[in-house]
């Protein structure tokens, strides 16, 4: 006889992780439907030498025409877009980076771990552009609390509003000179910087830190090569009875009910299967009454390597570990306190000190550039940008009218371009990083504004996004949807703003809460 | 014959395959075993594919100029980074295609109207004018002019079929990073 479940979570990774793992643990029986395998860390991965790969590390040609993070090494960990197509407008490409495992992209993420602030959550009060999120970082802060311990986040408490403390792991490490140089000389430009703030541990991810867990409580079953389809309601409650899914490998087609749903598929994929889930109630995709749903699709934008200089006092081999190495964060310092510039909102940088520049960005060749080479060894200083991208309404996803994937299931059209708020941001960014350098002494060796294409960053949220008002919102303040009480999106979908913070931890936070959240309205027997 | 198995006649060592001793002297066994195998490229000339004659003496002239022995590491050609170049470029998208066969054409072509000889058979210095786009500044955006894009492109993969060599990680120290070993993932069904 077959189990019953309490609630059906679609995803693995960050959202469906977090969802089993609190569910799990308070008692609640949860099926997992994930769309890829389960990786075998033991027997599917080995050591090689890249001159032993077939395509000595260049990779297939074509195989990736979007994923830019693809290697020849962990190729087989990224999503075929062959049989996972997408479109986008001719001039307007959209990079949709995707990996279809157990675990997800935690398997893969940069694992910054930054909070949210009040500068995302109450944006609109702040300048006037676009909503409010429905909590404020008070509501949130709790669960951050506890997610930080639980991903072992490491850091500094600085105290500045933009950048709240958590409860982390204090880095108390030494800079290295070159870092310290930087810091006095941003300082002097009243930009701050500190510690990176990264979960730690040698895996950092749903399949390490949340999943056995769940699974110890005998309340989890996990289904891997589950495609899902649609999620079908009952015509008469107007809730969410079944979900329907396909095997990955032989495309049989199953059926199984859900009296609650909890999605968490990715941002862009959960709303997909919104938009696929159409009936008579929900013609336009379900639970999107309001219209909304696909639509205030943001990330954020990247400069990579928007300055990259060198340390001249370690040319020639100088370059010891008491003046390079390390790394550090500048949040978001521009318009906290009014418009200063020609753009509303902020942007932040990555940087770090070491390695040797990229030989392209030398304008030499052959026995010249290699001298070069030998002298720079280890002198790099180099600065990525990452910038807010505004949500507009017009920046979206729908559903192709003719494109699908493999498995049948109709594929997303993307549109997402950036305005000159985000490209005003990245010149300001490139002048503010360039001038910090040089303040402190190194030589700007190359510098530049270009972003790459939307989606690259694989920061994507919104569309799905969560609100107050029902008429502008698909989601209430607990990622439950407005107009259909048993189904909760847990993702980067609900988001409604995201400032310059990496998504994932506001996404495990999201979770815990709305997870906590549904336990309580079960026992009250509200759902 | 491959460069490396004249050396090993020269040096009067065996140029049996260690995979094929290796076979022969293991015990039948149930238990678990290893055995030694070797890459195509290790034993064998891979067959060209894709550029003309011209085009490939082109290339493999200027793998000679981008990218010299230094330091005791082997230079491009050393590393077979041509036959490889005419291999990964057999199956590259077409856009990239053209991108190098136009490329090494206007090379030669350039080399012939300014010297009167085709690029390959340039010294040096007559090819440096030829290789004038390289030492100009970097900027993000790849140049709009086809020769100098192509030079862009080519000077990196140049460098990249050189250093991912086995001819390179040999020359190295032996330790993992200069040996470009790193985690690799199977496919997972």
């Amino acid at each position: 006889m077959r189990q019953d479940y309490d609630v059906v979570i679609i995803g693995s990774g960050a959202a469906g992780g977090m969802a089993a793992y609190v569910l799990c643990k308070a008692g609640v029986k949860c099926l997992m439907l994930e769309a890829g395998p389960m990786a075998d860390m033991q027997r599917h991965r080995s050591m090689k030498a890249v001159y032993d790969l077939p395509y000595r590390g260049f990779g297939k040609p074509g195989r990736f025409p979007h994923i830019t993070q693809a290697s020849e090494f962990d190729a087989n960990m990224w999503i075929d877009e062959k049989a996972n197509p997408y479109s986008y407008p001719e001039n307007d490409p959209y990079y949709w980076v995707r990996i279809r495992m157990v675990g997800g992209k935690t398997l893969r993420w940069g694992r910054a771990s930054w909070r949210l602030s009040n500068y995302e959550f109450k944006g609109k009060d702040h300048d006037g552009f676009g909503e409010n999120w429905p909590i404020s970082l008070e509501d949130l802060a709790p669960f951050y609390d506890r997610v930080e311990p639980l991903f072992r986040v490491s850091g500094r408490n600085e105290g500045w509003p933009q950048m709240p403390d958590g409860k982390i792991m204090l880095d108390e490490s030494r800079d290295s000179t070159s870092i310290q140089r930087f810091k006095a000389a941003a300082a002097k430009l009243g930009v701050p910087t500190t510690k990176p703030r990264r979960a730690t541990g040698t895996l950092a991810s749903s399949v390490n830190l949340l999943l056995p867990e769940a699974l110890a409580t005998g309340n989890l079953t996990i289904v891997p090569n589950a495609v899902v389809r649609e999620i079908r309601v009952d015509p008469t409650t107007g809730r969410v009875d079944t979900v329907h899914f396909l095997d990955r490998r032989n495309k049989r087609e199953y059926s199984v009910p859900a009296k609650v749903l909890m999605l968490g598929a990715s941002t862009l994929e959960s709303t997909r299967l919104l938009l696929n889930s159409r009936s008579r109630m929900f013609p336009n995709g379900l639970a999107n009454g309001s219209g909304v749903l696909g639509h205030y699709l943001f990330d954020q934008f990247y400069v990579k390597n928007s300055v990259v200089a060198i340390v001249p006092e370690a040319r020639g081999g100088k370059g010891d570990r008491t003046l390079m190495g390390g790394a550090g964060y500048i949040p978001r310092f521009r318009n906290l306190k009014g418009k200063e510039k020609k753009f509303i909102r902020g942007y932040a940088f990555d940087f770090g000190s070491g390695g040797t520049p990229s030989p392209e960005l030398l304008p030499a060749y052959g026995g010249e550039m290699m001298k070069m080479m030998d002298d720079l060894q280890g002198t790099a200083f180099s600065m990525t940008t990452m910038g807010e991208a505004l949500p507009r309404y017009e920046n979206k996803v729908s559903i192709h009218p003719a494109l699908k994937d493999d498995w049948g299931i109709p594929c997303l059209h993307i549109e997402q371009t950036y305005t000159e708020n985000e490209f005003n941001m990245a010149k300001d960014g490139m002048e503010t990083g360039a001038a910090a350098c040089e303040g402190a002494g190194f030589e700007v060796l190359a510098k530049h504004w270009e972003m790459v294409p939307p989606g690259e960053s694989i920061h994507e949220v919104g569309t799905c996004r969560m609100g107050a008002d029902p008429k502008k919102s698909v989601l209430n303040g607990w990622n439950q949807a407005h107009e259909v009480k048993n189904l909760f999106v847990l993702d980067g979908s609900s988001f409604v703003s995201g400032g310059v913070q990496n998504p994932t931890l506001t996404i495990l936070a999201l979770t815990m809460r709305a997870s906590e959240y549904l336990i309580e309205q079960k026992k009250k027997g509200q759902i | 014959m491959k460069r490396r198995t004249v050396f090993k006649s020269l040096m009067g060592v065996s140029t049996l395959a260690p995979s094929v001793i290796g076979q022969t002297a293991t015990p039948a066994t149930d238990e678990a075993f290893k055995i030694d195998l070797s890459a195509a490229d290790a034993v064998a000339d891979s067959r060209h594919k894709y550029f003309t004659p011209q085009q490939y003496a082109t290339l493999t002239r200027l793998c000679d100029l981008l990218g010299p022995a230094h330091n005791g590491r082997p230079s491009a050609t050393q590393a077979e980074a041509p036959q490889f170049l005419d291999f990964l470029l057999s199956q590259s998208p077409t856009e990239r295609q053209v991108l190098y066969s136009q490329g090494l054409d206007q090379l030669d072509i350039d080399a012939r109207l300014r010297r009167g000889k085709g690029f390959a058979e340039l010294n040096d210095g007559e090819a440096g004018e030829l290789l004038a786009p390289l030492k100009t500044k970097w900027t993000w955006k790849a140049p709009a002019e086809p020769l100098a894009r192509f030079l862009r492109e080519a000077k990196n993969d140049v460098l990249r079929a050189t250093v991912n060599s086995k001819a390179y990680a040999e020359a190295g120290a032996g330790s993992r990073r200069a040996s470009g070993v790193n985690t690799y993932w199977d496919v997972i069904d």
